[in-house]
């Protein structure tokens, strides 16, 4: 670890790290853009890069990108990202009563602590979950993989038979390419455009960036009046009475964040709800109540360590920014999973290293320019989307020189907008894409070390709890409604 | 046409698309050798992958009709503010194009780019001549950074 942070103070290295960290602060707080579109489109970039830098620039604009949302949501009630809409719930309020600074100070305090508490356990859980990992085999791949798609699909927002489409869809648009155990073209349908499949990054550039911004186009957008912070953020010695909440928000956003599919905006949802439930008068919160602020941006923030706790020890990707950073360890040549922390510590700590100072960075830039930062709001959104769609094509384009790759991009970018107004959810859909061939790969590897035998999967533990865990997900809906009817009824009953 | 059929009609499209998706893993399946080193082979997932995919279309489209039968709202229907397709398909359009220039085209990327950035932002923002010559203004500069980066750089040549 000592070595991953004297790695990561190299001049380049921070660099990139502080580049990426502002780079997301500011697009997180421009409404509309996220941190997975700023990362599949810094993407290209990276290729070029050397793996240290490229995992601490993409870390950088994950912690930013995130953070960098409550901005907006404080003062314009306009989460920049969806993991802040619960931070307008208290701190648009706070801000109509005259005190952006304090939300914004609070909601900043309240990140960092997140950050910092989420790294200790990713620092402390990370290296023995990855050696625990290493006792797994392909069955156990195999239904850890099947349960994390069945979770995202499930738990997406709306219809679990649309999430569930989404991820098979996903699957499917996988398939494509040379089958690399046979060697042999699969579903090609004669075309060598095909051979190569579809690529990762114009897939994913396409069905974020490109479908966003198409949506975002169509959309009418309300011109509001912002009144920026004047004075300097307070914070004040009796604000330690907020160390209970802050604990609270951040253990429920990194645990939140260890499940595949639950993304951030769900974990600060949860840390509002329990904040409102134990308080002593939980009607203050919604009309400008402090904890509300915390529980929710400490929640939040917290859950992108907790995201990254089962990617750099599992290689499960927790939500689509880790499905993108999973894709730019792939591109370098890195399997994200138990053997990283074993063929590439520098890579495996780098991350752990780069998430603490990525945080630290995010405290200082957020409280020294948060005033500047404000003021994005009033570029024209139009030139934005203009530059963002010529970063996509060329971007796209850089990967292989080939414009092949730049109409996949345009494709799915049409695939993404049509999924998303037919309300299939693309999270499910990007993963399965992400997942699809190493679900494949260790199925086939199981099967081959059993001689076709599945029910040799009943003398694995751990894959037959994996395999229990995607039931019970798939089942949970089904029987939480019944538990509410009996529950009612037994209400009901003299 | 109101919200519930426009839902009805834009779910009974996603499964019939998905059901021709299906058709076309089958299809690209029978070509596929049978299994001879391992005991999946290369066609058990795309087949799967149908059967799943054929499966989760009918559901959907059942689920349209009894809900537009019942009257029932969708219950992922959401709200927010109406959108202007007009507005999306010129991006869209203006994106293809560009695409097209720079693709079959070879239109220099330092030409195309301003003119495309331009096309976009009228097509979103207000149109007037100051605007135009802002976004031309800011294409041309854009380009010019870019294609250094990428020549400079990532030793890239694009258009």
């Amino acid at each position: 670890m000592v070595d991953a942070f004297l790695l990561l103070f190299q001049w380049q290295n921070l660099i990139f790290l502080i580049v990426g960290t502002a780079l997301g602060i500011v697009v997180g707080a421009i409404p509309g853009l996220t941190a997975s579109m700023l990362i599949a489109l810094t993407l290209p970039l990276t290729f070029h890069m050397n793996p240290v830098s490229a995992v601490t620039l993409l870390i950088g604009e994950y912690v930013g990108g995130i953070s960098g949302g409550l901005i907006m949501a404080i003062l314009l009630r306009m989460p920049g990202t969806p993991a802040s809409i619960v931070t307008t719930f208290d701190g648009y309020p706070m801000a109509q009563k005259g005190l952006p600074e304090r939300a914004l100070a609070l909601g900043i305090m309240a990140s960092v602590v997140g950050g910092i508490i989420s790294w200790f356990f990713l620092a402390g859980m990370s290296p023995s979950l990855a050696r625990f990992a290493l006792q797994f085999g392909p069955w156990e791949y195999f239904t850890l993989v099947m349960m994390a798609l069945v979770m995202l699909a499930v738990l997406s927002q709306g219809s679990i038979v649309k999430g569930l489409l989404g991820a098979t869809l996903g699957m499917a648009f996988a398939l494509p390419g040379i089958d690399s155990s046979i060697g042999q073209a699969r579903l090609t349908f004669g075309s060598d455009a095909l051979l190569a499949g579809f690529g990762l990054l114009p897939v994913l550039i396409g069905a974020f960036a490109i479908s966003q911004i198409l949506r975002d186009a169509a959309t009418p957008q309300r011109v509001e009046r912002i009144d920026l912070p004047k004075r300097r953020l307070p914070i004040y010695r009796r604000d330690f009475r907020y160390v209970p909440a802050l604990l609270r928000g951040s253990v429920i956003g990194t645990w939140i964040g260890l499940l595949p599919g639950i993304g951030a905006n769900i974990a600060a949802l949860v840390s509002y709800s329990t904040a409102k439930q134990i308080a002593p008068e939980p009607g203050k919160f919604g009309t400008g109540h402090e904890p509300g602020v915390i529980a929710s941006e400490s929640a939040n923030n917290a859950s992108i360590g907790g995201a990254l706790i089962p990617l750099i020890t599992m290689g499960i990707p927790g939500s689509v920014t880790e499905a993108i950073l999973i894709g730019a360890l792939t591109i370098h040549n890195l399997q994200p999973g138990p053997l990283l922390f074993q063929n590439a510590p520098e890579i495996a700590y780098g991350i752990i290293a780069a998430y603490l100072v990525a945080n630290v960075l995010m405290l200082m830039m957020m409280w020294g320019a948060v005033r500047y930062i404000a003021q994005i709001v009033r570029l024209p959104r139009s030139g934005l989307m203009a530059v963002i769609l010529v970063f996509c094509v060329t971007g796209s384009y850089a990967v292989n020189s080939s414009f092949t790759d730049v109409w996949v991009m345009v494709a799915f970018g049409v695939v993404g907008l049509g999924l998303e107004y037919c309300r299939v959810p693309l999270g499910p859909f990007v993963i399965g894409f992400v997942l699809s061939p190493i679900a494949e790969e260790q199925l086939r590897a199981s099967l081959m070390m059993s001689d076709g035998n599945v029910a040799e999967i009943l003398t694995r533990p751990y894959a037959l709890l994996f395999l229990a865990l995607a039931v019970l997900t798939l089942a949970w809906p089904a029987i939480a409604k019944r538990l509410g009817r009996q529950g009612k009824g037994s209400e009901e009953a003299p | 046409m109101n919200d519930r059929t426009r839902r009805t009609v834009a779910d009974l499209a996603l499964a019939a698309l998905t059901l021709v998706g299906a058709g076309l893993l089958l299809v690209g399946a029978m070509d596929l050798p049978p299994p001879r080193f391992e005991p999946l082979g290369s066609a058990a997932l795309p087949r799967i992958l149908a059967g799943l995919l054929g499966l989760f279309a009918l559901i959907v489209a059942a689920r349209a009709i009894i809900l537009h039968r019942s009257g029932a709202a969708s219950p992922d229907a959401g709200a927010g503010p109406r959108p202007d397709p007009m507005r999306g398909a010129l991006v869209l359009g203006a994106l293809i194009l560009y695409v097209l220039a720079l693709d079959v085209g070879r239109v220099p990327f330092l030409a195309a780019t301003p003119v495309f950035v331009a096309a976009v932002g009228l097509s979103i923002g207000r149109r007037n001549w100051a605007n135009l010559a802002t976004f031309l203004l800011l294409g041309f500069v854009l380009a010019f950074f870019i294609s250094l980066v990428l020549e400079r750089f990532l030793f890239v040549r694009i258009g």
